[in-house]
């Protein structure tokens, strides 16, 4: 039986006059990596503050593990691990002192050979004795998330584990976290990078403006929509004509390629050389993908993934 | 009380690691003493209580606030608060540690004294001055405790108590006597937080006798102090000002 790990109800939460949640409701059962996905300023970070029992909710209430974090706070911040999105760890610390005193404020006192474990695992075991404002970008990340889980912790909340990582980083970051996993964790992470939603998330909470405009599976949030297939070339034609050409629903530019969607790629795409040899343009770079998550997001909000919110 | 000194611990390592920390902290008041050495040799028995109060008084204000307003901007203390530590753990090991270093800081400023220019102290008069130097120094931390809470940013707050610093160091009796001051701020002086101490430190640790107003002055040191601690512990902020 699956157990519900992470409970949100009506969650509203404001920084000032401004309202961060509106009525977010949100179940995480136990074993599942849970991604919320959503642009720079849509609520992500303050989901999780709720949830960390770091910001204070309006309305609502939340519970980690069952219990209430309103009514036990200590209780709830004993069961997760945590990451913040700025690492803000005391860098005058060396690797190693920094996993034994976290572990030490969840009461857990790591012997040293637990330790040089848990830095193997994280592939700082040459770092044992830096100090931690000395790593590298993609050190300190990983250093993080060993601090995470130090006091192994049943739930992890990963806030933007990836961001300003290079893509090797990243990916070790990815094999953290399906480890986490493997090992039974209940993992939620903020993302709004849609291939790290697709590549790691069982479920996705698709987050706009403070509210979740769609949560499910990857596989089912694309098929629900019933979303056509994805025709990119690289051509400067007015976006007017090329919505106008036949089974085309809908056309866009990301930077300089076209986005076309349409029912019949092999209709629209001679239709588009016509109109792009009328036009005295040439086509480039022409490719045909499946819908994905950047689509289904674009579908539902009315905007794309990378642009922030103009509140933001 | 194990993770209270895994924490005491790290927290005595980041103060230690920190070259900022360490220079205003341990070099910078014997650097005082011998400014002072150097200008007045001859009034130094009269100058180095003065000295002590000094020192523990920017290091109260000012200095004794720099980590933990450095971890304030850097998140770090918002990183504390999403772990189960009580905030009173957290704040109880960081003055630990500060007190520490601000008895160590009068320490070596009496060694100064004692071997550079034969400052006559005697276990009695030190006996009796330590506690004094201790009842200030808290008091003084308060007060700090209540300018960071305040202040938005780091800076700000060491300009604030810089200020405060300066002001009460000129008319507290610390290095200029207090006959040198205008009669209406002669009157005002000993209500404020630094005469007191300077008072029952100079007759701890030249005479090894309390003040003739000492129980004035500890209990003028004790409203400061708690009054203080109360405020600090109100505005006491995990994160900065947005």
């Amino acid at each position: 039986m699956s157990r519900t790990m992470i409970g949100a109800q009506n969650l509203t939460a404001a920084y000032g006059a401004t309202l961060a949640l509106q009525g977010v409701n949100l179940s995480v059962e136990k074993g599942e990596i849970f991604g919320l996905l959503g642009p720079n300023g849509a609520g992500k970070s303050t989901l999780l503050a709720c949830l960390e029992g770091l910001h204070k909710p309006i309305q609502g209430s939340v519970q980690v593990g069952g219990i209430n974090v309103a009514v036990d706070p200590t209780a709830t911040k004993r069961q997760l691990g945590i990451q913040l999105q700025r690492t803000a760890l005391m860098d005058d610390l060396t690797v190693a002192e920094l996993l034994e005193v976290y572990a030490a404020l969840y009461e857990v006192y790591l012997t040293s050979s637990q330790i040089n474990a848990l830095l193997e695992r994280f592939d700082l075991g040459e770092k044992r004795n830096t100090l931690a404002r000395r790593l590298s970008g993609g050190q300190q990340q990983r250093l993080a998330l060993a601090v995470a889980i130090a006091n192994d912790p049943q739930i992890v909340l990963l806030d933007e584990p990836t961001s300003a990582l290079d893509p090797h980083a990243r990916r070790a970051v990815w094999d953290i976290v399906r480890q986490l996993h493997d090992e039974g964790r209940t993992v939620i992470l903020t993302t709004h990078a849609m291939e790290e939603a697709e590549a790691l998330c069982g479920r996705i909470a698709i987050i706009d403006r403070g509210q979740i405009v769609a949560c499910d599976t990857p596989a089912t949030l694309i098929a629900s929509l019933q979303l056509n297939s994805m025709l990119k070339a690289t051509v400067e034609l007015p976006l007017d004509q090329v919505c106008s050409l036949p089974e085309v629903s809908h056309a866009r530019y990301t930077g300089q390629h076209l986005e076309v969607e349409t029912a019949r790629p092999e209709v629209t795409l001679s239709a588009l050389h016509e109109l792009a040899a009328r036009s005295g343009r040439s086509i480039r770079d022409v490719m045909l993908r499946q819908p994905n998550l950047e689509d289904v997001f674009l579908k539902l909000t009315g905007h794309a993934l990378a642009e922030s919110n103009p509140s933001a | 009380m194990k993770r209270f000194l895994i924490l005491t611990k790290a927290m005595s390592l980041m103060h230690l690691r920190n070259g900022y920390v360490l220079f205003w902290n341990f070099a910078f008041p014997v650097l005082l003493m011998l400014i002072y050495g150097a200008v007045m040799s001859q009034y130094m028995n009269y100058m180095t209580p003065g000295v002590i109060v000094l020192n523990a008084l920017s290091f109260g204000l000012v200095s004794s606030s720099t980590m933990m307003l450095e971890m304030r901007e850097k998140s770090v203390l918002r990183r504390l608060q999403a772990t189960p530590l009580p905030a009173v753990q957290l704040i109880g090991s960081y003055l630990l540690v500060n007190v520490i270093i601000g008895v160590l800081q009068s320490t070596l400023i009496i060694l100064t004294g004692v071997v550079l220019y034969d400052l006559p102290v005697t276990a009695a008069s030190l006996f009796l001055a330590y506690p004094m130097i201790l009842a200030g120094l808290l008091a003084f931390m308060a007060l700090g405790g209540i300018i960071s809470g305040m202040a938005a940013k780091a800076g700000t707050a060491s300009a604030v108590g810089m200020t405060i610093y300066f002001s009460l160091m000129f008319i507290s009796d610390m290095v200029f006597p207090l006959d040198m001051l205008p009669e209406w701020l002669r009157k005002i002086v000993p209500y404020l937080p630094a005469y007191p101490v300077v008072q029952l430190v100079r007759s701890a640790m030249l005479e090894a006798t309390l003040d003739p107003k000492w129980l004035t002055h500890l209990f003028l040191l004790v409203v400061y102090g708690v009054g203080a601690t109360l405020i600090a512990a109100r505005l006491f902020r995990w994160e900065p000002k947005a």
